[in-house]
């Protein structure tokens, strides 16, 4: 019995082996109208409707199995948009910074034509650090000693002048805002030749007080205030002529001298990208520096200790 | 399980696989699951063998895989040959092993569906299918593997649902029933 059963069953397995190999071989080596392909052909042209009846009865699953793979795909896409959201978002803020800065050193350049301030061989230095504290009266550049910046250099951006170097390491330097207290500046109104000094307003640091100037003076609002080319004391810098500082807002009578508002013209609380007035070859400073150096060693100063600048300095008196 | 007749038996087969090929070809193909499809066939004919034997197992894998060819305009054979030997080997488990782990439906789907896998991928290039063998084919066997296995278990209650009423007794099967959990055991006897 149990040899039959096993007779039987090997019988089945090698009956069916074989008849699939016989059903291969045959519709492999049959032409397209053979007589298997007509089967297989009216097998579909019988179960054509019954799979289209199937296909559309089954419809709703294959939606429900097509919208869970949507979903999930739809989740996968959806975070990888968020990251090249975020990639472009970085790269159109990138792209924004350097047009800022481009717009700056572009009019930084027409600054330089306009004010001729090459011959003071300008450095254009990045803001690095700001004061933090609300008066931002000092900012750190990242510009020092190895790039020509020296200590007293006035420093100035697209607006107008910003204000000098106080302090100057190898790579970096800290600039003095014009509204610090410790900065004066030779300035006069407009086309006036009348000079006084630009210095931060009392209780009002992000104001400045053109002040000492000649009771006759004639002042109006709106009227530019620029450098006058001289310095308002021995250790001062010596400003080049010409370089707006702010504008009038309003003028002073009540003493023996005149003096302004002035509203800085400079955005002291947005700097970027500033140029520091390095003294350069045909400058005023260089010129005098280069006339001490010229004299007689008996006449040198303190033996050719001071600077051209000191001399400028002494020379104009404030 | 009362057991019941042959006829019934074949009958319940027969529906159900045409029920899953057609639940393939218009639903479960359409779906694709990490860039691959399910295939329920090679499943459904290990687990057929697996319930009923190597004999039922061959000739299920046979009807099933030429039902394939013919649905899906195949060549009439390779489809049927490799489910015929899928079913006989998951018939002849049963008969020589009979493993009762819960796990074995898993193991059982998962290597019907490699074998199935691979031996179609064999049976096109002894035809003479210009492919070369690629890491892409390597993947998408191992991925079609991977989702199979998943199925695995859900198809084999769905079988197991379809068939158990019908199936006939198990002279092996109702000694080891009885003698576990029957009057027939000396713990209950004591």
């Amino acid at each position: 019995m149990h040899d039959k059963t096993v007779r039987r069953r090997r019988a089945v397995l090698v009956l069916l082996v074989v008849l699939s190999l016989i059903l291969l071989t045959a519709y492999f080596g049959e032409a397209s109208g053979g007589r298997l392909h007509s089967v297989q052909r009216g097998f579909l042209t019988v179960l054509s409707p019954i799979q289209d009846g199937a296909n559309k009865a089954l419809k709703p699953v294959r939606d429900l199995f097509g919208w869970i793979g949507d979903t999930v795909h739809a989740k996968s896409e959806r975070n990888q948009l968020v990251k090249q959201v975020d990639k472009l978002r970085r790269e159109v803020i990138a792209n924004q910074s350097e047009k800022h800065a481009y717009h700056e050193l572009l009019t930084l350049y027409h600054l330089d034509n306009r004010l001729s301030v090459k011959d003071y061989h300008p450095v254009t230095a990045t803001v690095v650090a700001k004061s933090p504290n609300i008066w931002y009266s000092t900012v750190t550049i990242d510009k020092g000693e190895s790039a020509g910046v020296r200590v007293n250099d006035p420093v100035i951006n697209d607006e107008g002048l910003v204000g000098k170097v106080t302090q100057a390491a190898s790579d970096g330097a800290q600039v003095s805002l014009i509204t610090d207290s410790s900065v004066g500046i030779s300035a006069r109104i407009g086309s006036s030749s009348a000079t006084g000094i630009v210095q931060p307003k009392v209780g009002e640091p992000s104001d400045l007080l053109l002040q000492y100037l000649p009771a006759n003076t004639q002042a109006n609002r709106g009227e530019y205030v620029v450098t006058s080319g001289t310095v308002s004391s021995p250790d001062d810098s010596l400003y080049p002529p010409g370089i707006p500082i702010g504008q009038v807002t309003s003028v002073n009578e009540e003493s023996a001298y005149r003096s302004v508002n002035v509203h800085p013209l400079a955005d002291l609380h947005n700097l970027d990208v500033v140029q520091v007035l390095s003294a350069a070859q045909g400058s005023l400073p260089t010129s005098l520096g280069r006339l001490a150096a010229s004299l007689p060693p008996g006449q040198r100063l303190s033996a050719g200790g001071q600077s051209g600048e000191a001399l400028a300095a002494s020379g104009s008196g404030g | 399980m009362s057991g019941g007749s042959p006829a019934s038996l074949l009958v319940r087969i027969a529906v159900l696989a045409v029920v899953l090929v057609f639940f393939q070809i218009g639903v479960v193909s359409e779906v694709p699951v990490l860039g691959v499809s399910v295939d329920l066939s090679p499943l459904l004919v290990a687990f057929v063998g697996l319930m009923c034997g190597s004999t039922l197992g061959a000739v299920t894998g046979f009807a099933v895989g030429l039902l394939v060819d013919l649905a899906l305009v195949q060549t009439l054979g390779v489809t049927s040959l490799i489910f015929t030997v899928i079913g006989y080997w998951s018939g002849r488990l049963r008969e020589l092993r009979d493993p009762q782990a819960a796990l074995t439906p898993l193991i059982v789907g998962a290597t019907a569906s490699a074998a199935s896998l691979v031996g179609y991928s064999l049976m096109q290039f002894l035809l003479g299918v210009d492919a070369p063998v690629s890491l892409e084919l390597v993947r998408q066997i191992v991925l079609g593997v991977l989702v199979n296995t998943v199925v695995a278990l859900p198809t084999w209650a769905v079988v197991r649902r379809a068939l158990e009423g019908a199936l006939p007794e198990d002279p092996r099967r109702r000694r080891r029933r009885a003698y576990t959990t029957g009057g027939l055991s000396p713990l209950s006897r004591a």
